[in-house]
């Protein structure tokens, strides 16, 4: 069950709200509440000043009044905080709701999706994105209650008291509405511009920022601090415009939306009124308080539309995400029969944006028996990353069919699917969580035998007890007291002790130094004992045995064969070798040129 | 608050007179205001005097109209800082921020995420400007305003003035106080926000391993426990801040019922008026609205703090010290002079003592383990960072009396990574030497092998990188670098295992461009594969720091040290077969 909290993607933030929505309402309805009980202690000071102005005046009814709005600014106070109080841990709530639901769904769409849009993005949905909810679920639904209840409540209150005074008013109303409309109308045509200029100019400063090496050895940062000026110039420019064109209605409306503006009329036809003698004090008073307050209803929202814009955006994104189609699951699953992967007419497109909608594999047929070694070669692009990365299902492939021991991968569970295939990346991922956890996650109900043969077989033994704690030692975060080779064999560890019998393996492209090459390549021969190996190899000479070297090209399986028979050919392959034994013989030459003779 | 009005006036940089400005417009708009609140006491006596004092009242209506109408005129003025300076502000301040970039010590910024910058330059400018205006401004209103008024209420009822003075003005100063006292406590909570955020970050970097551990969705117990437990801290933080926005509000509230109450006593007594009293209450409302709203926005000052802190804090980095009188370099042989070198924080030294000689237009090779020292060497010949002991100089000068523009353009640096700019093939080349012809273009692009793959991109040299974005490969992209570099033809090139992240299909091309690019300069290269350097006139082996053994590869063969073990290892290593 992957979006437990929704029925269906929430679209925007309203339906994002969808799994807290009764406390929403309940946060709403209280600050409504909290605005009558608030606008009812408003009307006992008339109440007084009718006692106050009679004949003569009774304490005990002043007291009476004073004491019931004593109680109604308590009621009023309370529910305020007790809606604010609601909204906030509504608000913390869909947080970690939002946070689980896309952690849960992302791991159940094509993991393709996840690498392609990086961990960059993943963090900014699951971090930023739900964090800009905020203010809109917390700060900004007890608003709603308030801005909608004061002013009707009002107008009912002053057409009571006296419609021609309700007039007074309400007359400005209509105009500071219009203006507020205005001033928050989307200018579609400007805020694009805008969008795009502000995209411009975060790409610009990335660019400034990451490229700063470069800028200061390649130019004397003239040319891309220029760059960097001219793109701002263009942000400002772009700013200006909308501002130039929001700024009259919104000025207007920041200055009209004052108490003392709207006094003016209240007075002005009050007093004429009262000089006629058909308006009292106390019914001119209850307009002087409300009239205020009507204005500090509207007030907020102004002020808050800026981060309400911000959680429309991230509602839509992590809607976006809600709705990336989960890779299906099949409805009767089976099991592998054997340790063989079999490739039959597969035919793979990458349908998003950053690859473009181009073949990566084109009818690519490959058996690979159980207990062999297939070492995928080719250019960078050519598809042997691709390749590999359907085995475990990264992605489905378009046409065709993968089979691991006679199933298609499509037909197995994920859970089975990854208990026959383990994946070996470039890139060592480690938790911040002891060495032996780390070890375990490949096979959490380990005993501490298994976790240390298999740390021994991955030639990381030695490196580990030298270490402060021991196998209790804390990976530091990404890993990053251990040095590169040590992660590697920490990640080799891991899958030696899952034991999987299909291994997929990325050759790293450059190992850290001589030394822990040759570690690396210990713990690599231990992983891969007895399993069937499908490795994508960057340097030729290690798959010079291989049972067969699957040569890619642009997408097509050009050349099958094992080394000896391929060089022979004299195709791809060959070439491939030739340009390696050149560039292993590469020279820089030095001033002396004295080349050594052994070699 | 004296602090940081100082603060935003050195944020403001060049507009500081238009904020100062607005500033004290406001605080003029507000003594108007509060002036203005004040004639409800005439009004007000004259409204409720039997008969009515008509006259009076119109008369001090026409006033109250009138200053409503400048008050309004100063605000417009006033408002045009939000809605136009500040954007100036804005651009001004990412400038600065831009230029501080060029000429810190490329180690600070290197310290720095690139991320945490761009989020400095993007988003910090945006929020303090934002709100440096307008929030600003409703501070001093909401100090201002009731200040005024409590001057005037001392001239009808001394009681209620002190009353007033309780109450509002007051108010402001404890909120901070409790305010600030809660945010120290606060802070505790937000350690699991941290907490939370790091695993968040984990469980988006893990999720391949993850996925393929079968450690996701409800069986990541630990992404589970840290969102909970930042659910508990948030819940906290918010009972935490809560308390001082209660407390405020209620001495609000409460005052305005004190108000009434002893106005009430003070009528039934005789001393005082009831008109006073109605004014009075008018008026105190109006304080209520400004705290309120100054309440609601307390997290946006917050906001504004950090911003404000972290764009000082890059504006604070001292740049790199130029000489007062730069000398011009005229021969390009590199000489370090027992160099001690340690980076900022860091206590372990990263070069210890080291000395060596190389010659103009020789072969310098760095050797070692990774960590032992070799890129911390090439980085400082580009003076990366100050050096604490020794000197390190070019020709006869020390590399601190060059000028840091001329010094880069005397150097040439090939990285592992390339780092191509988001704009035209032409451009990125040119960027070298901007007043290149295209036929000087071209020409560096042949001999650095790029010129074929340029001419089969649809646009040729005008096509953007950004539109190709990974259809160039490892090898075309250094390639390009390589060109860039032989365009910009300078007498030292540095090599930082230029070819380790390619495959073997581009490594020769890229090779060939680099034998190209080497030819009469004076070298200093990091490889690990030995025989690439094994040519080289002097090999420097290092480790932890310290040069310890050193010279040519036949020589360092004989003496069987370190190198020659490594040599060893390296040569098994090639016979390395994954299905052994």
């Amino acid at each position: 069950m992957t979006q437990s909290a929704f029925t269906k993607p929430p679209t925007g933030v309203w339906s994002i709200m969808a799994p807290v929505k009764g406390r929403i309402a309940g946060a709403i309805a209280l600050a409504a509440f909290s605005a009558i009980a608030s606008l009812g202690s408003l009307l006992m000071i008339p109440q007084i000043a009718v006692e106050l102005l009679s004949e003569s005046p009774d304490p005990a009814v002043i007291w009476r009044w004073l004491g019931l709005a004593a109680v109604l600014v308590a009621i009023a106070f309370t529910s305020r905080l007790a809606s604010s109080a609601i909204s906030h841990l509504a608000a913390f709530k869909l947080e970690v709701i939002l946070r689980t639901a896309m952690a849960e769904h992302l791991a159940q769409v094509p993991l393709g999706y996840v690498v392609t849009h990086g961990s960059g993005a993943i963090k900014k949905w699951m971090q930023d994105d739900v964090q800009s909810l905020h203010a809109f679920v917390a700060d900004t639904t007890p608003l709603i209650g308030q801005v909608y209840t004061i002013p009707t409540l009002s107008l009912v209150i002053v057409l009571i008291t006296d419609w021609r005074m309700a007039i007074a008013t309400f007359a400005l109303l209509p105009l500071g509405m219009a203006l507020i409309q205005l001033t928050m109308r989307d200018y579609a045509e400007v805020r694009e511009s805008t969008d795009r200029a502000n995209e411009e100019i975060n790409g610009v400063i990335i660019e400034f920022v990451q490229g700063m090496q470069v800028v200061r050895t390649f130019d004397d940062g003239s040319s891309s601090f220029a760059r960097f000026q001219k793109s701002l110039n263009a942000f400002t420019q772009s700013l200006r415009d909308w501002n130039a064109k929001t700024k009259l209605p919104g000025s207007l409306a920041t200055l009209l939306f004052e108490p003392l503006p709207l006094l003016i009329p209240i007075i002005a036809v009050g007093t004429w009124l009262m000089a006629q003698g058909s308006l009292t004090f106390p019914q001119l008073l209850v307009f002087l308080l409300l009239a205020p307050r009507l204005c500090g209803a509207f007030k907020p929202i102004l002020t808050l539309s800026h981060f309400v814009n911000q959680s429309k955006a991230g509602a839509m994104r992590i809607g976006s995400v809600l709705a990336e189609p989960a890779l299906p699951q099949p409805t009767h699953p089976k099991s592998p029969q054997d340790a063989s992967v079999t490739l039959s007419h597969v035919t793979f497109l990458y349908g998003d944006l950053a690859n473009g909608d181009r073949t990566a594999l084109q009818d690519v047929s490959l058996t690979i028996p159980a207990g062999t070694v297939t070492a995928l070669v080719g250019a960078s692009g050519a598809g042997k990353t691709t390749l590999a990365r359907l085995i475990p299902r990264f992605w489905d492939v378009t046409e065709g069919a993968i089979k691991v021991g006679d199933v298609d991968v499509r037909q197995m569970t994920s859970e089975t699917l990854m208990s026959w295939v383990s994946f070996v990346f470039q890139d060592t991922f480690l938790l911040h969580d002891t060495i032996k956890d780390n070890i375990k996650l490949g096979r959490p109900n380990a005993t501490d035998q298994e976790v240390e043969a298999a740390a021994r077989a991955a030639q990381a033994h030695e490196f580990i007890l030298a270490l402060p704690n021991g196998y209790d030692t804390i990976a530091g975060e990404r890993g990053s007291r251990l040095s590169g080779g040590q992660r590697q064999r920490i990640t080799i560890a891991r899958a030696i002790l899952q034991d999987n019998p299909i291994v997929v393996l990325d050759e790293a492209t450059a190992f850290a130094d001589p030394e822990n090459a040759a570690l690396i390549q210990d713990a690599i021969a231990a992983l891969t004992r007895h399993k069937t190996l499908i490795v994508i190899a960057h340097r030729l000479p290690s798959v010079i045995n291989a049972d067969q070297i699957a040569v890619l090209d642009r997408g097509r399986l050009v050349e099958l064969g094992d080394h000896d028979k391929l060089v022979a050919f004299g195709g791809v392959y060959s070439r491939l070798w030739k340009r390696y034994q050149e560039a292993q013989n590469w020279e820089l030459r030095g001033s002396a040129s004295t080349a050594p003779t052994e070699k | 608050m004296l602090k940081t009005y100082r603060r935003m006036m050195v944020v403001a940089g060049s507009y500081k007179p238009q904020l100062q400005k607005s500033f004290l417009l406001s605080v003029i708009a507000s003594i108007l205001q509060g002036i203005i609140f004040a004639l409800f006491f005439p009004l007000l006596s004259a409204l409720m005097s039997q008969p009515i004092d008509a006259q009076p009242a119109w008369i001090l209506l026409g006033l109250f109209g009138l200053l409503v109408v400048v008050e309004g005129a100063i605000r417009w003025e006033e408002l045009d800082f939000s809605w136009t300076t500040s954007l100036d502000v804005a651009h001004e301040t990412r400038l600065r921020l831009g230029e501080k970039l060029r000429q810190i010590p490329l180690q600070d910024l290197n310290q720095r995420r690139s991320g945490d910058l761009n989020v400095v330059m993007s988003g910090n400018v945006s929020e303090l400007v934002m709100w440096i205006g307008g929030l600003v401004t409703l501070l001093i209103r909401t100090v201002v305003v009731p200040l005024t008024t409590v001057l005037f209420t001392l001239l009808i009822d001394w009681r209620l003035a002190v009353a007033l003075l309780i109450f509002f003005p007051l108010a402001v100063p404890i909120y901070r106080q409790m305010r600030s006292r809660a945010q120290a406590s606060f802070r505790k909570a937000s350690d699991a926000n941290v907490d939370a955020a790091s695993r968040v970050v984990e469980y988006a970097q893990g999720l391949p391993v993850l996925r393929a551990n079968n450690q996701v969705g409800e069986r990541s117990q630990r992404l589970r426990a840290a969102l909970e437990g930042q659910r508990i801290a948030q819940q906290q933080g918010q009972r935490l801040v809560s308390v001082p926005v209660a407390t405020m509000a209620t001495l609000v509230e409460i005052g305005i019922l004190v108000i009434i109450g002893l106005g009430v006593l003070f009528i039934l007594q005789g001393t005082l008026s009831t008109p006073a009293l109605f004014a009075l209450i008018v008026i105190a409302m109006r304080f209520t609205e400004p705290v309120s709203q100054l309440i609601g926005l307390t997290s946006i000052f917050d906001l504004m703090e950090v911003s404000l802190k972290r764009i000082e804090a890059v504006l604070a980095i001292p740049a790199l010290p130029a000489p007062p009188s730069p000398t011009a370099l005229t021969r390009f042989d590199i000489h370090f002079d027992q160099v001690y070198f340690r980076y900022d924080n860091q206590t372990q030294w990263a070069l210890q003592d080291v000395s060596f000689q190389a010659p103009a237009r020789s072969l310098t090779a760095l050797v070692g383990p990774s960590g032992s020292g070799k890129t911390t060497i090439s980085r400082l010949i580009s003076r990366y960072a100050d050096i604490q002991a020794g000197t390190i100089c070019i020709g006869d000068v020390n590399i601190r009396d060059v000028d840091p523009a001329h010094l880069m353009h005397s150097i040439s640096v090939v990285f592992q990574d390339v780092y191509l700019f988001d704009d035209t093939i032409l451009n990125n080349i040119r960027m070298a030497k901007p007043d290149a012809t295209d036929t000087e273009v071209e020409s560096v692009a042949r001999a650095a092998n790029c010129h074929d793959f340029i001419a089969r991109l649809p646009q040729g040299y005008n096509t953007r990188i950004g539109d190709i974005g990974g259809a160039l490969s490892g090898g075309e992209r250094q390639r390009l670098s390589i060109a860039r570099a032989m365009l910009k033809n300078a007498p030292i090139v540095l090599l930082d295992e230029p070819t380790s992240a390619l495959d073997t299909e581009s490594e020769v091309a890229v090779q060939d461009a680099i034998n190209q690019l080497v030819v009469d300069k004076t070298v200093i290269v990091i490889a690990h594969r030995l025989s690439t350097i094994a040519a080289a006139d002097l090999i420097l082996v290092l480790e932890e720091g310290k040069v310890i053994e050193r010279g040519s590869h036949r020589e360092l063969l004989a003496s069987q040290g370190r190198y020659a073990t490594m040599w060893e290892i390296q040569q098994r290593a090639q016979d390395w077969r994954v299905a052994a």
